[in-house]
């Protein structure tokens, strides 16, 4: 780290408020007017669940920092206590405008669809009355009001939940106003329909109707929403989830009844009950967010679900059916001919799922070994795996065991797994496996033959069809061996190989590509061309930064496309003037980790499971490969130079960490990168049709 | 991309009727480490590796210091093997070859060791002797150097420094000359000089010191000064190799200049162990071998005129004994390997200023004695070499008195190595030499009752026959230049051609039948061609 250490902060971003940032830019595809309202909808209710997980983990470990007496800046140069302030001005920003946009644009536009979520004052008698039976019986019998008071302390509200506080009225002989809490049941659903259809009112709104019923002879003063953010003991992973922090870092951290670092409340609240919360939950003025509208927009999700609006939301995209295309059902003989590389959701993610499906019946198969990161419940993968395991093939799995919440389910499944006689593995002590591989041995009358499938992305089909994501089916030797040896490996069985092809982290990763780095900075020294073009989630580390630094200063043409955090300072002269970073933010999750470079014209071109971020490098198992086939390496090329070209979409940083939006120059057609790649594809699956000849057969 | 062949050649596209191809595990447990290789081998003896698997034990560092291996090492060792054993049951693999070298060789405790392993995990260790790894080793190179001419010089000195020891093969014109394995090996001396208290410096002197030392004895073996080009092998050079030339070294041929190699020793000795781990990020185990390993790779390329240092990555024991296991003996015609086995054999006659003209003729009427009757003593062709050899350097003792020389002679045998030949072998070999003059057999003649049965009667056999023919020149004229075996009924004769007068060899190979009569029955009649009875 030492050529970072030397580095200016001004040179660098912090990754919170680069995080901050990028949920701007989704919060601009909810305001953009150019989007349906359903997609609009859909990224507001995304801003609002990222907060959440934001305020919950990285706003959680800066109070730690703080609370702990840490002083020490950050590469950015702001001590903890400067980021929380800093955090705290811009989410609270982001939140107004949130909610400013939900309340003005996206509620009314969905009503003139039809679609309403009323206030209880807006509901006529019989509306009210029909709710009153629905709460008498479906949900006073799952409430549990909470009075409080010196012998009955403050309960412990569950993160994330949503609860009602009351203040209630002094009882005679008693001074002072009491609180009282009443949790609104997560079990029932939010969205209470009413009889016309695209007519909701909120539950909370019903309880808080029948709040007399749950506290009789007393006098409600007044009630409003509340929801805490709790420290969740977490770690945010970029790909839609949360991720347990270690087991030595959890036992450091004691549960303490002050580790709320939010409070949200509806705008209405007096001050009085404010502070009586805040007294109780140990938060500063700052901490508290009064919002004007429904808390937890999450709820918003829900609605873009709704049946019968499909004229509110992007038409539905079938991705390039490759097996179809190839008239090749058996994946075997096809990849004994071919390797193939998809992308996806612009190619079907079937090849994947078929090619273990295949594994696990064909009678030739030995071993199928596969790290499982985060996989969808009632995964085709599991099913295949524990199909194979019980017909006496060799299944190991690596899994990790991460999801908190889903943890019970995941344990579920891998037992399961375990009973059909797999060898499942869960996780590797001192490290996340994020590595995705897949691994086939098959008897063939050759001898055996070695099926790789090594991927960006999760085995996970849901998130498949949103991600982008690359893909690789190849029975290369080198590449084969490279997977045996890395299974061994993390299984235990051989110590960690040297490898030919693939290159892993921890143990590798980050020295190669600060070699790749310096081999273009080198180039671009003895005159030559040199040009480095990267995408990833995010780009926070401090080496990785400084050396892209130095080879910008010496020349090389350096183009970022990092969809979250970025804390490299592009366009900054004397520094970086060479390098330009871009985002894209669209109806698809940018995922794939693409890594080129020049290389003096033998450019090699590179897909990894990691990002330039030192929890990749250094603290996870994670795998790059190499992409090696001409048109291969074209096709990742292509997508990749691509998202440099998104007029639409794109948002360009600059040197004042600012990200700007040029749009296509005057005359220009508007170029959108996803509505491109899509197009290609078909157009690819198209061409590819018409040279194989089109057969038809009878129905 | 879609090719599944590797080394070392492509796999050919096969016919429908080829049966498929054998798997084979050949595993090899080392001074450092167990290493796997799972592979096929197709009908054309065709290898392709299909997985290769290594767990860093320190099997040394207990031998080599306390003289058994330690029951926290063992219990490590089962493990790693059991691992194995899960590996290779997955594919199913049947036929397992393993090998031990030296930590095993000299631990006290090796039999229990190998019988806890063979318990416990099934896979049964064979020990390899040291010229039995040294011919492995050649083997694993043979074709690479076969291929490339531009890679031997005409006097090539291969060598594979271990963690236990050293092996050195020289090449006259890429044949096997004279090779040897030494006990100088990167744990045993680390082991045996107790390095690790010491500061850096001292640690680096003694090793340096060490290291010369045997270089000293190396040299009497081995004409360093006359080799015009190196050869190296083994994971520390492999990765010298990857670090010098910034490229990944796992496969084929990487030529080093003597001069790169050199700064890279001297960048790598300034090194300790913690900085070696940091700085290349190698495991603890290997970072322990390579600074003394280097070290001697270093100061043997000092000793020659080599002007680089050739890599052969994908050679090593294990893959000389899987191309041993495609097809036995036959990587090594029959005639290239007796030819090897001789002209080391004469390199020990030659370190020893052996009458070579002698020792020759006295091989080809040996042989020629054997071939004749060959129906009747029933032994094979390795026991025919095995003569040969003990003809060849029957005299040696002479280097060290000419009194008694063939007592010398058989413990200079005993302790020497050929090319190819295993100790068991050599053992054969100092008896067979022993007995070509004095006294026969007796049991009070303790290495000769150290062999087993079969082995005992070989030397019989051998020696009755070298006994005679030796005597045939006995005056080292080469007077006699062919012979004849006359088989009758009663007795046999032996008819002798050449030159001159052979009263007096006829009278000498006469009181040398002694053995020959006791040991096939037969009485032996020498005479001239033409002579009448």
């Amino acid at each position: 780290m030492s050529g970072a250490h030397s580095l200016d902060a001004s040179l660098f971003i912090n990754r919170e408020l680069s995080w901050l940032a990028f949920n701007e830019r989704v919060l601009e595809e909810a305001a953009d007017p150019t989007n349906l309202p359903l997609e609009r909808l859909k990224f507001a209710a995304i801003v609002a669940s990222n907060l959440d997980e934001f305020f919950m983990v990285r706003v959680a470990s800066l109070h730690h920092a703080t609370g702990e007496g840490d002083e020490a800046p950050d590469v950015a140069g702001l001590t903890p206590a400067q980021q929380l302030a800093a955090v705290s001005e811009r989410a609270h920003a982001l939140v107004e405008n949130l909610y400013r946009l939900v309340a003005d644009h996206l509620l009314p536009a969905l009503a003139s669809a039809g679609v309403r979520i009323m206030g209880w004052q807006d509901l006529d008698r019989a509306q009210q009355a029909a709710l009153g039976v629905l709460f008498r019986d479906a949900i006073l019998p799952v409430l549990t009001p909470l009075a409080i008071d010196g012998a009955r302390p403050f309960p412990l509200l569950a993160s994330l939940s949503l609860n009602l506080a009351l203040r209630l009225a002094p009882i005679d002989g008693h001074s002072g106003h009491r609180l009282a809490i009443v949790q609104v049941p997560s079990g029932l659903t939010r969205l209470v329909p009413l009889g016309a259809a695209g007519t909701f009112v909120l539950l909370e709104d019903v309880i808080a109707a029948h709040l007399a019923q749950l506290f009789p002879g007393q006098q409600i003063v007044e009630w409003a929403c509340i929801r805490l953010a709790r420290d969740a003991e977490l770690e945010l992973d970029d790909e839609g989830g949360r991720t347990q922090l270690e087991q030595v870092e959890r036992g450091l951290r004691r549960r303490r009844q002050s580790d709320a670092v939010r409070l949200e409340i509806n705008a209405g609240a007096s001050t009085d009950l404010v502070d009586q919360l805040r007294a109780q939950l140990d938060l500063t003025p700052d901490e508290v967010y009064v919002v004007t509208g429904p808390l937890d927009l999450r709820v918003l999700m829900a609605l873009t679900e709704l049946p019968g609006l499909d004229a509110l939301r992007d038409a539905p995209r079938q991705p390039v059916d490759v097996l179809a295309d190839l008239r090749q059902a058996d994946l075997f003989s096809l990849l004994d001919e071919q390797d193939l590389l998809l992308h996806h959701p612009y190619e079907s993610y079937d090849p994947v799922v078929a090619l273990v499906a295949q594994a696990a019946d064909d009678p030739d198969v030995l071993a199928i070994k596969q790290t499982l990161y985060r996989t969808s419940i009632g995964s085709s993968f599991i099913e295949s795996l524990q199909r194979a395991a019980s017909r006496n093939k060799q299944v190991t799995v690596l899994v990790e065991v991460t999801a908190r919440f889903d943890e019970e389910r995941n344990i579920r499944w891998a037992r399961a797994l375990e009973e059909a006689g797999a060898h499942v593995i869960y996780g590797v002590h001192g490290y996340k496996t994020h590595a995705k591989i897949c691994l086939i041995i098959r008897r063939t009358p050759q001898g055996l033959k070695r099926y790789v499938h090594l991927a960006t992305g999760n085995y996970n089909e849901r998130t498949a069809r949103l991600y982008t994501d690359f893909g690789l089916l190849t029975t290369a030797p080198a590449i084969a061996q490279d997977a045996t040896a890395f299974f061994n490996a993390l299984t235990g069985y051989s110590d960690p190989p040297r490898l030919k092809k693939l290159v892993m982290a921890p143990t590798d990763l980050r020295r190669r590509f600060l070699a790749l780095i310096e081999r273009e900075r080198h180039r671009a020294e003895s005159g030559q061309p040199a040009e480095i073009a990267a995408k990833m989630n995010s780009l926070i580390d401090e080496e990785i930064i400084a050396a892209l630094y130095a080879a910008s200063q010496r020349g090389v043409r350096i183009r970022l496309n990092v969809r979250g955090i970025c804390s490299l300072r592009p366009g900054v002269p004397g520094v970086s003037t060479n390098i330009e970073v871009v985002s894209i933010v669209d109806r698809l999750l940018e995922h794939a980790r693409i890594y080129y470079f020049l290389n003096g014209g033998e450019d090699e071109v590179y897909l990894a499971s990691a990002d330039w971020m030192a929890r990749n490098l250094d603290k996870r198992v994670e795998l790059m490969f190499p992409v090696e086939q001409p048109d291969h390496k074209a096709k990742v090329l292509s997508a990749l130079r691509a998202m440099f070209r998104d007029t639409t979409k794109g948002r360009w940083l600059g040197a004042d960490g600012v990200y700007g939006r040029p749009g296509p120059a005057p005359g220009e057609t508007p170029f959108r990168v996803q509505d491109y790649l899509y197009e290609q594809a078909q157009r690819t699956a198209a061409l590819a049709r018409r040279r194989t000849g089109v057969v038809l057969e009878p129905d | 991309m879609t090719d599944e062949a590797t080394n070392p050649s492509p796999l050919p596209p096969a016919p429908p009727t080829t049966p498929a191809p054998e798997l084979v595990a050949v595993l090899d447990m080392g001074a450092s480490a167990i290493r796997l290789t799972v592979a096929e081998i197709s009908a054309g003896g065709v290898i392709r590796t299909i997985e290769e698997a290594s767990r860093g034990l320190l099997l040394g560092r207990d031998t080599f210091s306390g003289g058994v291996i330690r029951s926290s090492t063992i219990d490590a060792t089962l493990l790693a093997l059991e691992n194995f054993r899960h590996i290779l049951d997955g594919y199913g693999v049947r036929h397992v070859r393993a090998v031990a070298t030296s930590a095993v060789r000299e631990a006290r405790n090796m039999d229990v060791f190998l019988d806890r392993v063979k318990r416990r995990t099934g896979i049964g260790f064979e020990i390899i002797n040291e010229a039995e790894e040294s011919r492995l080793v050649f083997l694993s190179v043979q074709r690479t150097l076969a291929r490339n001419p531009a890679l031997r010089g005409a006097w090539t000195l291969l060598a594979e420094v271990g963690g236990g020891s050293t092996s050195l093969t020289m090449l006259r014109h890429g044949q096997p000359n004279r090779s040897a394995v030494y006990a100088l090996g990167a744990i045993r001396l680390r082991q045996q000089l107790d390095l690790r208290r010491l500061s850096h410096d001292v640690q680096l002197s003694l090793l340096n010191r060490s290291i010369a030392n045997m270089i000293e004895e190396i040299r009497l073996d081995i004409p360093l000064s006359r080799v015009t080009q190196m050869v190296a092998i083994g994971g520390d050079m492999r990765f010298a190799a990857s670090q010098i030339l910034d490229a990944h070294a796992d496969e084929g041929v990487k030529v080093l200049t003597r001069d790169a190699f050199l700064a890279f020793c001297e960048q790598v000795e300034r090194l300790d162990e913690e900085q070696v781990i940091a700085r290349f990020r190698l495991p603890a185990v290997e970072a322990e071998t390579l600074v003394p390993s280097l070290l001697i790779y270093r100061t043997l390329l000092s000793e020659t005129t080599a002007k680089r240092l050739v890599v052969v990555s994908d050679a090593s024991l294990r893959a000389g004994v899987l191309l041993d296991v495609a097809e036995p003996g036959d990587r090594l015609s029959a005639e290239a390997f007796e030819r090897q086995v001789l002209a080391s054999a004469e390199a020990v006659g030659h370190k020893h200023r052996f009458d070579r003209a002698h020792g020759r003729h006295v091989a080809m009427l040996a042989t020629r004695l054997f071939d004749a009757f060959q129906d009747d003593h029933g032994l094979s062709v390795r026991e025919r070499l095995l003569l040969q050899v003990a003809a060849l350097l029957h005299d040696i003792g002479i280097y060290i008195s000419l009194r008694a020389h063939h007592k010398h002679t058989q413990y200079l045998l005993a302790a020497s190595q050929i090319f190819g030949l295993s100790n068991e072998e050599m053992a054969i070999v100092s008896n067979i030499a022993r007995y070509h003059r004095r006294r026969l057999p007796q049991h009070s003649h303790l290495p000769y009752v150290a062999l087993d049965r079969d082995d005992r009667l070989i030397v019989d056999k051998l020696a009755a026959i070298l006994r005679v023919t030796n005597a045939l020149d006995a005056e080292h004229l080469q007077k006699v230049h062919d012979i004849r075996l006359l088989r009758h009924a009663k007795a046999w004769t032996l008819e002798i051609t050449g030159t001159g007068d052979l009263t007096m060899e006829q009278l000498a190979a006469t009181a040398r039948a002694d053995m020959f009569v006791e040991t096939f029955g037969r009485e032996l009649v020498v005479r001239p061609t033409g002579a009448q009875l």
